[in-house]
């Protein structure tokens, strides 16, 4: 009786789309892999420079060209994003994007014997996801997927739990309760405290 | 007979929906459940976490990893019965092998011998076993003192942080309870650090990702990647998007 049930189970996870999606092609597999062990390179030499100025300026050029902050800033706002003119959306980008290179920053301190590595790459609907994990001598590993749109990251998620979403989650609650100004004064505090931190 | 077929209509039941969003957030009670993060939050921060870290900093980084690691030894056995329960033998039979090499050759659970010899920890639960077996969509509730949780979870988040005493019975020591409520927080003060760091809104912060984790844990790891392009692609089909 075991058996069979195993086997109906065993067929009804292949009915439920657990079959593996699509490769991308070489090309493109080789670029958002590329994109992100380099995105990992500078995690790796910001975690060996104990100053956290030094790790920042490092990092804010790799992560300009790896993040596509925009699209993070416009999807993590939602509807609002729609509402807002030009000015206060060039505005929230730019805020966003120092959040992201200062928590990067702040959070990459220190090395202690981690490890990047890169499992594989995935054409996955209307992006790729490049499938990571980061190795930690004395704790467990942590999954890092990268998801990327057009070569570029629009979200990553670590251990299941969705950056982007995390982000929209957050962003909305305090749109709806305090507004948008609010949020702004928010994200610079959140920004100081990471440089503080240090 | 009758009671397999039923096993596997439930299984069937619960496979069926796997594509939707079943596990999103789900919080009618916010207003209660944010008084109960907010009176938690506030105590945890007065006491709970001040004593985690001086544990933390007077405790050897192997002693407290020891530490961890034999009060995770007794809950693995609640882990091995519910890996069966979702009819995954070889979970049920992993955790069983981690309970056998960890109590043996790991002087009753202190050292990890199991992960060096990849038996890893399945990480299974009553509320992972409810959720295979059908009940998804479930609504948040926050704990006093146990944290994030859901109707469908509270059962295993409670029975989780009694286990040690469910199983050694009456002779617990007490002390030994405030060690492994000491020892669980010191292990959680990362996260809650990169909680602090990084959200605006802790208590909404701390939902999402709850949810976001639960769901991780009931597809063992792996929930559908399509899911993750959701949010964003049904953003760009508003056209609110003009790059």
């Amino acid at each position: 009786m075991r058996h069979v049930i195993l086997a109906v189970w065993l067929m009804a996870l292949s009915v439920c789309g657990y079959a593996q999606t699509s490769m991308p092609s070489d090309e493109m597999q080789s670029e958002a892999r590329q994109r992100i062990d380099e995105f990992h390179a500078a995690l790796m030499q910001a975690m060996r420079t104990p100053d956290y100025a030094a790790r920042a300026k490092a990092l804010q050029p790799v992560i300009e060209a790896s993040f596509d902050i925009t699209r993070i800033a416009a999807v993590s706002l939602g509807r609002t994003w729609r509402d807002l003119t030009e000015t206060q959306q060039t505005e929230f980008v730019s805020l966003l994007s120092e959040l992201v290179v200062a928590t990067y920053a702040d959070r990459f301190d220190g090395y202690s014997g981690q490890q990047f590595v890169t499992d594989e790459v995935r054409a996955v609907r209307t992006g790729d996801v490049v499938r990571t994990r980061l190795l930690r001598e004395a704790e467990a590993d942590v999954t890092l997927d990268y998801f990327l749109r057009a070569g570029r990251v629009f979200n990553v998620v670590a251990d299941g739990v969705s950056d982007l979403s995390l982000r929209r989650a957050d962003y909305s609650s305090i749109i709806k309760t305090e507004g948008f100004a609010a949020l702004l004064t928010h994200i610079q505090r959140k920004i100081d405290e990471a440089r503080e931190a240090d | 007979m009758r009671v397999a077929a039923i096993f596997v209509c439930v299984c069937l039941s619960a496979c069926s929906s796997l594509a939707g969003k079943e596990y999103a957030v789900y919080d009618p009670g916010e207003e209660i459940n944010r008084s109960t993060y907010n009176v938690t939050d506030r105590l945890d921060r007065a006491a709970i976490a001040p004593v985690a870290q001086g544990y933390q900093t007077i405790t050897p980084d192997w002693l407290e990893r020891g530490v961890i690691n034999v009060f995770a030894n007794v809950r693995t056995i609640g882990s091995a019965i519910n890996g069966f329960l979702q009819a995954k033998p070889e979970s049920g039979f992993t955790d069983l092998s981690r309970i056998l090499v960890n109590s043996t050759i790991g002087v009753g659970g202190f050292f990890d011998v199991a992960t060096r010899m990849d038996l890893r920890y399945q990480q299974e639960d009553f509320g992972q076993t409810l959720a295979v077996w059908g009940w998804h969509r479930s609504r948040y509730v926050y704990v006093p003192f146990l944290g994030p949780s859901t109707w469908r979870d509270l059962p295993s988040t409670i029975v989780r942080s009694a286990m040690p005493r469910l199983i050694v019975g009456p002779s617990y020591h007490w002390g030994l309870s405030g060690l492994d409520a000491v020892a669980t927080r010191a292990d959680l003060l990362t996260a809650s650090e990169v909680r602090d760091a990084t959200a605006i809104d802790p208590y909404a912060f701390t939902r999402d990702a709850y949810f976001q984790r639960r769901k991780f844990q009931i597809y063992d790891g792996a929930p559908p990647l399509d899911d993750f392009f959701d949010e964003f692609d049904e953003f760009e089909e508003d056209d609110a998007l003009d790059f």
